[in-house]
């Protein structure tokens, strides 16, 4: 096939034609098969002043909260890079409401990339929504930074255009399950919504702790149906295991995990047994339980409070702009946007392709110090922590106290194990 | 504990929940009872109690929580008040179908206001330290709270009881449950008492958001949670059954905790089980009325394009079909190939809402379940690139064979039953399709299946959409632009083979069950053998729009099966104007268009969409396509309408038929 497009002949183009003829016949005109490479050439002469970005967040249903809270972080990095001088380009960006609808998703990103240009797109907090937009970023060749913490997405389902800051749930399992079998035991009753998130709580924690001891007993498995409300049938049944179990993990997040926090403490659970939550830490988690949340352990992805890299500037900025302070999304959307702008300028070009090759592997200074989205399978090497929230001094929201610490190599799991083979 | 100890635990913990369940049901069965109004907006009014309630708790502390329980349902009742005077009273005497698309309207902009005014997220609403704590009593332990939840709870549920049953009032709203023409005729102007039974069902609804904020959090999707077991409720025990709402609730509430812990896969399917065998058992609920509808049938005001020509007619469809066919080509030059993208998901929406249409406008079976056979097309179509192999063909085959299979079986099952009761039972199998494509393997369980492609051939030989390009002049259509062609030949197709089946013996049949079931019968016509095949084909092409969206797309998750889908897919039949065929296909397009435009202008855009459903359902009821007819006496003459695409169809010659009574 030439490069102005005119058909040769060949057999098997014919083949080709003549299929795809009946298709072309539709529109009445005759038309000519040839390779889609052809069809829209990028011109990509490495001179550019602007790099256009799709946020995708679901700022309407379960999860508008965490969207509205990653997209503040999200826009302060923005805001930050277009104002420093280290950057020779500016962000221009637009933000798309996904709906938690995987769906819709899809439909705002095709917007985002084919009407407004995106050559970067990053968001969704909900992980099948994420999953969704990885395929799409492969197929389209954006790079795409998501925001859920299914382990799939740089696992199993990874493709070379997703880099993700945000922590996964293996790596907050590795400081959960380390620090329950070192302080709580290793009798574990399991609680989990029954979906991908929960089931996925459950293996990481439990094929940990079978590492770790040799004695783990699995006690029992409950599960609800995500979204559900009402949680009394389950913590009878957690209170009557309570003398044989030491702890009870608990593999829900949002508003799910909020419900039966209050539930159980209305019940007295969390004097029968010690609760170890993944996301318990989460603010919005901690608003929606008020007095449930006090005394319950969470593996720890980010508070304000730590004392790493620049975090301390950025927890500044943020309050300046919007007097509050950040939660773990907040800094997803932060260094998400970071991250690839570094990764930008270190490749002298806005070329996702060109950009991704650079990024992978590349090391940068975060808020959590010295990162890198690794190579084998583009996810972020994050420290985790070990957390309880305690009644605060003031007010009904409650604190959250580190415990323990975990360095990003020690918690990340070996390259063999992840599914990821880039 | 012991096995008993167990169940009675179990008890407790399902009372709680079931008497919430009992004042939800309440409110919305007595005003279904009395109104005839699906009120889907219902569980929005119960969100607003909590709201209210947690703007009160706040600035007064735990004990303002009590105050709270009184100003807050009365605010709320007000509200509903309100809501029945300016938007349900210009709709009395018409099909209940249009309170969907009222009170969905009425969900989106309740809701947005919710958003507005406090903002996303969970909050917990304190609940004053003399109800917190636990009491232990015979090896039982439950929360004060919930002990109070159940006294309190049971109290207004007696309240509400002794109202109905003991005063004049209550006597009238029972009446007019039964029979409301016998009501008008014995004098008594009934229309009066609909704002105060809509009122007090609103507030009924407050009061059990607030008691249920304090049990679990608050948040503006609480209650999207609630409206649908609620309905289940009301079905099952009886539409205007008081004894119903209040023996539904609470059976629903103990099986479903009882279930939670002796047989916990059934736990989210079980209240559907429940429902579709109440309802084959006794088709009008545990407790309901076995007298028909009725005025229940109401007027369904089918869409006519009487305006124009014949002739005319096919010129325009013919031109529409045209234009349709260029949109491709100017896409990248002269607008974007989004275009390309959006008008496929509209073609394709078109398909689903067409399919419906087929079933609905003509046969005045409203199905709230269509999603189902949307979902089961698109997963057919991904299990079969996944496992049985790449072909497009075989794997569309599949989703409509499977499609159709399912319509039949669901269609045997329900269409024994009308009505209301037939919009809850095809819920009620959509809804256990969803979850079940949580828990199964094959469909990826809660996440779906990813990164499928298709070829279109058979047997290994074929091409794939993204290897080839057709260059038609300047202009390269490549792989989306190349599936727009199928999705609207698909379309086409459809259109052509439904109108030829209007056309036929089997379309006239139809149609007269539509205008007089009764007499269909009369005449000798097995109708219920009609109306099933109207389903199966409607199932089928519901299954085909789905495939095509899965083919396209490449991944199909459980969402598609998700309740809202059924509800979206009425609004765009309503909105373009059911029983034309090319009524729904104009919906989808405005529908979509109006989402596409208004998210452009504001985060807040449902509220503005939600205020054009309600205008639209009481200024427009016959759809977009009966614009040119409203217009025309403004305008004089049979001009060429000013709606877009009119296409050729054969109309019934009165705009305004009766449905089945």
């Amino acid at each position: 096939m030439s490069r102005d497009g005119t058909c040769q002949g060949s057999r098997r183009r014919l083949l080709k034609a003549i299929t795809a003829g009946s298709v072309g016949g539709l529109v009445g005109v005759a038309g000519c098969v040839g390779d889609p490479e052809q069809a829209g050439a990028d011109d990509n002469d490495g001179e550019f002043d602007t790099v256009q970005f799709g946020v995708l967040e679901p700022f309407n249903g379960e999860f508008s909260e965490l969207a509205k809270e990653r997209h503040q972080g999200t826009e302060l990095a923005i805001e930050q890079i277009n104002e420093s001088d280290e950057y020779e380009f500016t962000i221009e960006y637009e933000e798309y409401d996904t709906q938690l609808d995987p769906a819709t998703a899809t439909q705002r990103a095709e917007q985002a990339v084919q009407s407004d240009g995106a050559q970067f797109i990053t968001g969704c907090i909900s992980s099948s929504s994420a999953l969704a937009i990885n395929d799409f970023a492969l197929e389209n060749e954006v790079v795409y930074t998501p925001g859920a913490a299914d382990v799939s997405i740089t696992g199993s389902e990874c493709n070379e255009y997703v880099f993700r800051f945000e922590t996964n749930t293996a790596q907050i399992a590795e400081a959960m399950a380390q620090w329950t079998a070192d302080e709580l035991g290793d009798r574990i009753f399991y609680h989990i919504a029954d979906y991908a998130y929960g089931d996925s709580v459950l293996e990481e924690v439990e094929t940990r702790m079978e590492s770790i001891s040799d004695s783990y007993e699995r006690v029992d498995v409950t599960r609800s149906d995500p979204g559900s409300t009402d949680f009394e049938a389950f913590i009878s049944q957690i209170s009557n295991a309570s003398d044989e179990a030491d702890a009870l993990v608990v593999g829900m997040t949002g508003a799910d995990l909020a419900i039966f926090l209050s539930q159980a403490s209305a019940r007295g659970l969390q004097d029968e047994i010690p609760i170890v939550t993944t996301t318990a830490s989460f603010r919005a988690v901690r608003a929606g339980a008020g007095e449930g949340a006090y005394d319950v352990y969470s593996g720890v992805r980010y508070v304000p409070s730590i004392e790493t890299g620049d975090n301390g500037a950025f927890v500044d900025a943020y309050q300046n702009e919007y007097d509050d302070v950040p939660d773990n999304f907040s800094r997803v959307g932060y260094e998400s946007i970071r991250m690839v702008a570094n990764g930008i300028r270190e490749a002298g070009s806005n070329d996702p392709t060109t950009v991704r090759e650079t990024l992978s592997g590349m090391e940068h200074d975060t808020i959590f110090g010295p990162n890198e989205f690794r190579e084998c399978d583009q996810q972020a090497v994050n420290p985790v922590w070990m957390g309880e929230c305690v009644e605060p001094d003031e007010g009904e929201l409650a604190d959250v106290e580190l415990l323990t610490d975990l360095s990003g190599e020690e918690a990340i799991p070996d390259c063999e194990e992840t599914g990821c083979d880039l | 504990m012991t096995m008993v100890e167990g169940l009675l635990q179990a008890l407790v913990d399902g009372l709680t929940i079931g008497i919430v369940y009992v004042l939800l049901a309440a409110g919305l069965s007595v005003i279904f009872g009395v109104m005839n109004v699906i009120n889907f907006a219902h569980g929005e009014l119960f969100a607003l109690g909590a709201y209210f309630a947690l703007a009160l708790v706040g600035p007064f502390g735990g004990y303002g929580f009590f105050a709270a329980l009184l100003v807050a349902p009365l605010l709320v009742g007000l509200i509903g008040v309100g809501i029945e005077r300016y938007t349900v009273q210009p709709l009395y005497g018409r099909n209940p179908l249009y309170h969907i698309l009222l009170t969905f309207g009425l969900v989106l902009v309740i809701n947005d206001l919710i958003y507005l005014v406090w903002g996303p997220g969970n909050v917990s609403l304190a609940v004053p330290a003399v109800l917190s704590g636990t009491v232990t009593a015979f090896g039982l332990n439950a929360s004060v709270y919930n002990l109070f939840i159940i006294a309190f709870g049971a109290a207004m549920a007696l309240a509400v009881w002794a109202l109905l049953e003991y005063t004049k009032y209550g006597l009238i709203v029972r009446a007019g449950s039964q029979d409301r023409q016998m009501v008008r005729n014995l004098g008594i102007d009934i229309d009066r008492y609909y704002s105060l039974v809509f009122g007090v069902g609103a507030a009924l609804a407050a009061v059990a958001g607030i008691i249920l904020g304090g049990y679990q959090t608050v948040s503006p999707e609480m209650g999207m949670s609630v409206i649908i077991p609620a309905f289940v409720i009301v079905v099952l025990g009886g539409l205007g059954s008081f004894k119903g709402a209040v023996v539904g609730g609470l059976a629903v509430g103990i099986i479903q905790t009882l279930l939670r812990t002796y047989a916990p896969i059934l736990e989210g399917m079980v209240i559907f089980l429940l429902m579709i065998a109440v309802l084959l058992v006794r088709p009008h609920g545990l407790f309901g009325s076995e007298a028909p509808e009725g005025e229940g049938g109401g007027d369904l005001l089918t869409g006519s394009g009487g305006v124009l020509e014949a002739e005319t007619r096919r010129r325009l469809g013919l031109a529409a079909v045209g234009l349709l066919a260029l949109v491709p080509l100017g896409a990248g030059t002269l607008y974007s190939t989004y275009a390309v993208t959006l008008m496929v998901e509209i073609l394709i929406w078109g398909l689903f809402a067409l399919s419906l249409d087929f079933v609905m406008g003509y046969t005045g079976l409203v199905s709230l379940g269509h999603a189902l056979f949307y979902a089961l097309g698109a997963y057919a179509v991904a299990i079969s690139l996944a496992h049985v192999g790449g072909s497009a063909f075989v794997a569309i085959g599949l989703a409509i064979l499977l499609s159709a299979a399912i319509a039949w079986f669901v269609g045997y099952l329900s269409i024994r039953v009308s009505g209301v009761y037939f919009a809850m039972i095809t819920l009620a199998f959509a809804e256990l399709f969803y979850n079940l494509l949580f828990r199964l393997e094959i469909t990826g369980g809660s996440e779906g299946l990813f990164g499928l492609s298709a070829y279109y051939g058979l047997a290994g030989v074929g091409i794939s959409l993204e290897e080839i390009a057709i260059f038609v002049g300047p202009v390269a259509l490549t792989g989306q632009s190349l599936f727009y062609y199928i999705a609207l030949a698909t379309l086409v197709g459809a259109f052509l083979l439904t109108r030829r089946m209007l056309e036929s013996p089997f379309g006239a049949v139809l149609k007269s069950i539509r205008e007089n079931e009764q007499r269909a019968t009369f005449v000798g016509y097995e109708t219920t053998v009609y109306k099933r095949r109207a389903f199966v084909i409607s199932g089928a092409l519901a299954g085909l729009a789905g495939g095509l969206f899965t083919l396209n797309a490449g991944y199909a998750t459980p969402s598609f099966a998700y309740w809202l889908h059924s509800g979206e897919v009425i609004v765009m039949v309503i909105l373009g104007g059911m029983g034309t065929l090319y009524g729904p296909i104009i919906g989808s397009g405005v529908f979509f268009g109006l989402e596409e435009v208004l998210t452009e202008f504001t985060e807040r855009w449902r509220l503005v969409l939600g205020t054009v459903f309600v205008l639209f359902v009481i200024f427009l009821p016959q759809g977009l396509v009966s614009l040119p007819a409203q217009l025309e006496p403004y305008l004089g003459g049979s001009g060429p309408g000013p709606e877009p695409e009119p296409e050729p169809e054969p109309t019934p010659e009165d705009s305004s038929v009766r449905g089945d009574d």
